[in-house]
């Protein structure tokens, strides 16, 4: 078998070994793709949706997420158009209202263009990334956490909720955690929440060349696969 | 009963059935399906037996207990055969007087009978009544013939046959061909074409194939294939059969919610009985087919009707969807080739099988083949299940056969496809119900609900039901529908307690297009049909909440008043006595009133007024 | 729950973690919840985590964590229900059982649940006390039903 596919980007031929994920081939070809609940070493589940993109198929735009498409030989992918923007723009600020006291969340809110968010804030601080579930039980085999609940329910929790004496407090959770992460001007009081947009002075050069990853500072306590 | 080994030893028995049967003079039918059920039919069965035990008519008079038949609005129902004198709504009193007049003496009951309410007469048999008559029951008028808990009876009738017919004369791909050929589509929501569904898993690379029947009938409102699993499992077990013949599969589930335990009960003894004569097991009807059948029960999640979850909560996990990037027919339950389809299209494929592609295709419209049950439920007069070819419109179903709306109220909208689909207004009613039709205008087809509404539904309360009921289903995973929906819910309740805004109609319409588009599963990619479908046809019931403060329909709590109207109130004190807030005032004989500050607005007192004096404002 | 129950519905089924949720369902039966020790000894049984037992228990509607009452009332809240007053039936049963959806009365006599649809929906709205369906449910009829239930256990326990 082939060891390697083709695929278009956003215009661009791009030679990727097979069994990539979309994700990863657009970040190394330096297209630079918002993501919340990928992480490089773990699988993806598709939970937090920014890294959707369009897969032409048969004269057909679906959407989906690019973690979780494997790429394929003669595949058509749009990264960044009119429509792939919007839906993002509207994830991110759906996630930033529901935990505006993470930076990361924050700072992908801004480099997702949200210029103003519609919903009144919540701080429900996790946003049920899974990044703490997967590093614990794919990493580290510990299953000491993972998600429990259904719906509006769901959370991460302990079995039973108790620490189990399995759990060596290895804190991998905790490193990976977006809502370690607060706003440069700390935690806002409850009530003061809002876009905090500070930097979105950087954003300058991604809006003339919006589908190019512009090594940016955003998400700096948060890497993205770029950096990590 | 001894093994059944070849096909002609399946025939043969079907004789001695058959003659068995004929010999059996009276047979009293009466329908166990779940509106009988919840109407009573138990304790009338049970009066049956112990009558016609004290008659000593027990060898002579045979009582067959089926599955459902439809008109559960009437329930319970009764036949009784020959003759198929229809009774309805018989009570456990009546039993002694049918024994003695209709079975001993041939008279017929007629305050039993059904009453045409066109003509106000009073009707004999069930092909007389507009609600049957105007049905075209191919898989429900099975439900009838057979009791349901027994496989001789589903092979005296003609059961097994296709089966035995496809495995003599049909080579896999030609029983592909066949399915192809009628045009059927999944009856379960998406409307795959099956034959395609069948091609493309027989195709895909790997030794272990599976067939899985997804009886996990979530849609509220929706009970069609309850009632087929329930009425005539042998027919469902027979349609696996012959998909697992055709895609080379040797293991199947029927995957049952958990809240249908007759549906569970009627599976497994299916099973045990079909293994028992080896019609599951290795070499049935010495053809060569190995298969076997495992019933499990679900957990209790909508969610799990979608087929990724279903198939990851076969595997003993929790039932949260994958992306479908790789199809299931490719890796499906356990990482292999999987065919899934639900009850209602498994049972399709014994009777395209028997009868041929052209018979089944001769249905329909032209994307859409053959007979689909709905259920009718709601504010419509004949309440039940209802079988019609594919294309008959909307109006038909509901005001032919559902006989319009109940009491008098005029109807104002049809709900289908659960809370997948849409709602779509009475001047839609002209639309043939077919799969692309429904999908165009907004709704869909969805599994066969159709719940009617009438001028006291709210269309608002409508969309806030549905959107709670998905973000109480919503397996959490993704973000577009865990917390889109949770948001759409709480700008929906927001105008349904006077707080809401103008713009949040436009933020509403932009939220649900983006849950639509980027949720991971079918549940969030439909979830916001119920509101786009009614912010489009009754954007004005939107806007008479927001702007005026007033639910038309009245049925808002936070946006009507309870009054007691003092030109009909005779001062009964029936409300006052039930009211449970003690907000009723009021002498004996005079008229009352109703404290607005205490009142909760639970309702109480409007159905217990016989007067007509409480008036919603 | 005893051991001897436990090791009934493990039989044939150890090591083989897909049998979880049919093994959660025989003790949700058996118990009428699911007892923390019962997932700690199915965890170990059928080699399936702990925590994934945990999760498994806690996403499903069948499966209940805490003991339930002596009589479940539930009330169905399926479209046709709901377009013919559910919701006010639901209601009245809150207010009556003083308790919530899901809840337990404190003195272990009611369990009241909604549900998503029970599929009778022709004669909604439908509820079931202790597995016999009732249909076309008022609330003044529920407040009734309760009422019975209530006075048959206080009769009870005069003969007791």
């Amino acid at each position: 078998m082939e060891q390697y596919v083709t695929l278009t980007m956003d215009g661009a031929r791009a030679r990727v070994p097979r069994g990539t994920s979309v994700l990863d081939a657009a970040m190394e070809y330096g297209i630079c793709i918002p993501h919340l609940c990928h992480i490089p070493y773990l699988s993806d589940m598709g939970a937090c949706r920014l890294c959707i993109v369009e897969h032409i198929e048969n004269g057909r735009a679906k959407v989906t997420t690019s973690c979780t498409l494997r790429v394929q030989e003669g595949m058509v992918i749009r990264t960044n158009t009119e429509k792939i923007r919007k839906l993002r723009r509207n994830i991110a600020e759906l996630l930033v209202a529901e935990a505006p006291n993470s930076r990361a969340v924050q700072d992908i809110a801004v480099r997702c263009g949200v210029k103003e968010v519609r919903y009144p804030f919540r701080n429900n601080d996790c946003v049920l990334c899974g990044r703490c579930v997967r590093v614990c039980t794919e990493m580290w085999g510990a299953r000491a956490i993972g998600f429990v609940g259904r719906g509006k329910e769901r959370h991460v929790d302990f079995p039973f909720g108790v620490r189990p004496d399995f759990c060596k407090q290895c804190s991998s959770c905790v490193d990976l955690c977006p809502m370690t992460i607060t706003p440069c001007d700390g935690p806002m009081k409850p009530g003061e929440e809002r876009l905090c947009g500070k930097c979105e002075s950087q954003l300058q050069v991604t809006e003339q060349i919006p589908d190019t990853c512009v090594w940016c500072d955003l998400g700096m306590g948060f890497n993205c696969a770029r950096q990590a | 009963m001894s093994r059944l080994a070849a096909a002609e030893d399946l025939e043969g028995l079907r004789a001695s059935l058959a003659a068995e049967r004929e010999r059996v003079g009276t047979t009293i039918v009466v329908c166990g399906g779940p509106g009988c059920q919840a109407a009573g039919c138990r304790a009338v069965i049970e009066a049956l037996e112990e009558e016609l035990d004290k008659e000593g008519l027990a060898e002579s008079v045979a009582v067959r207990v089926t599955g459902c038949h439809g008109f559960c609005e009437q329930g319970p129902v009764m036949v009784i055969e020959p003759g198929n004198v229809f009774y309805c709504r018989v009570k456990p009193e009546d039993v002694g007087e049918i024994i003695s007049s209709t079975i001993r003496d041939g008279e017929v009951i007629e305050r039993l009978l059904y009453t045409d309410p066109a003509s106000g007469e009073r009707v004999r048999t069930e092909s007389e009544i507009p609600f049957y008559r105007l049905q075209e029951r191919t898989l429900l008028a099975l439900n009838r013939q057979i009791d349901s808990s027994s496989m001789t009876d589903y092979i005296a009738v003609g059961g097994y046959s296709a089966l035995a017919k496809v495995l003599r004369d049909c080579d896999p791909e030609a029983v592909i061909r066949e399915i192809t050929a009628s045009g059927l589509r999944g009856r379960g929501g998406g409307g795959f074409p099956t034959g395609r569904k069948w091609a493309s898993c027989r195709a895909a690379p790997g030794d272990e194939r599976y067939v899985i029947c997804n009886a996990d009938e979530g849609d509220p409102g929706a009970y069609m294939d309850r009632s087929i699993l329930e009425g005539n499992p042998h027919l469902v077990l027979e349609g696996m059969l012959i998909g697992a013949w055709a895609i080379g599969a040797a293991q199947g589930y029927i995957y049952v919610r958990n809240e249908y335990p007759l549906a569970v009960e009627h599976a497994r003894r299916a099973v045990e009985q079909a293994r028992e004569v080896g019609l599951l097991g290795d070499n049935v009807l010495g053809s060569g087919l190995c298969f076997d059948v495992e019933v499990a029960r679900g957990g209790g999640a909508f969610v799990c009707g979608e087929s990724t979850a279903l198939m990851a909560s076969l595997e003993g996990k929790v039932g949260e969807p994958r992306p479908k990037d790789v199809h299931t027919v490719e890796e499906g339950l356990w990482n292999k080739p999987t065919a899934l389809n639900n009850v209602e299209t498994w049972a399709n494929v014994p009777l395209i099988m028997q009868n041929g592609a052209a018979w089944f295709a001769g249905k329909g419209t032209k994307g859409s083949k053959g007979t689909k049950i709905f259920a009718l439920t709601g504010r419509v007069k004949n309440t039940g299940l209802v079988e019609v070819a594919m294309g008959t419109s909307l109006r038909e179903i509901v005001f032919d056969i559902g006989g319009g709306g109940s009491d008098g109220a005029a109807i104002k909208a049809v709900q289908t496809g659960g809370p997948s689909g849409g709602c779509l207004p009475v001047e839609k009613f002209d639309l043939p119900v077919d799969f692309d039709t429904l999908s165009e205008a907004g709704s869909m087809v969805g599994s066969g609900g159709m719940v009617v509404m009438d001028e006291r539904t709210c269309m608002v309360d409508v969309a806030r039901y549905f959107l709670a009921f998905l973000q109480d289903e919503s397996c959490g995973k993704c973000v577009p529908c865990r917390v889109g929906i949770d948001r759409m819910l709480e700008i929906v309740t927001d105008i349904t307690e006077g707080r809401g805004r103008v713009e949040q109609l436009d933020l509403l319409e932009e939220l649900g297009e983006t849950v639509r588009e980027t949720s991971l599963c079918a549940l969030g990619k439909t979830a916001p049909n119920p509101v786009l479908s009614t912010l489009r046809y009754f954007r004005e019931e939107y806007m008479a909440h927001i702007v005026e403060g007033r639910c038309p329909a009245g049925v808002c709590k936070a946006l009507v008043e309870y009054v007691i109207d003092e030109e009909r109130c005779t001062g009964c004190g029936a409300c006052l006595r039930a009211c449970p807030r003690e907000a009723i005032r009021g002498e004996s004989k005079q008229p009352h009133t109703i404290d607005a500050e205490r009142c909760v607005r639970c309702g109480i007192c409007l159905s217990e007024c016989k007067y007509e004096a409480i008036v919603v404002k | 729950m005893s051991d001897q129950s436990m090791a009934a519905i493990l039989e044939g089924r150890t090591s083989q973690p897909q049998q979880l949720i049919e093994a959660l369902h025989d003790v949700q039966q058996l118990s009428g919840y699911i007892p923390q020790e019962a997932m700690t000894t199915l965890s170990q049984e059928l080699g399936v985590p702990l925590i994934e037992v945990y999760r498994v228990a806690s996403f499903y509607k069948a499966f209940s964590l805490t003991p339930r009452g002596r009589h479940v009332m539930t009330v169905c809240m399926g479209t046709a229900c709901h377009v013919r007053g559910a919701a006010r039936v639901a209601e009245q049963a809150s207010a009556q059982l003083g308790v919530e959806p899901g809840g337990t009365t404190s003195d272990g006599q009611f369990t009241l649940e909604c549900v998503n649809c029970l599929g009778a929906c022709a004669l909604g709205p439908v509820v079931v006390l202790d597995g016999v369906y009732h249909d076309q449910v008022t609330p003044r009829k529920l407040g009734r039903m309760i009422e019975s239930v209530r006075r048959a256990e206080s009769e009870d326990r005069l003969h007791v």
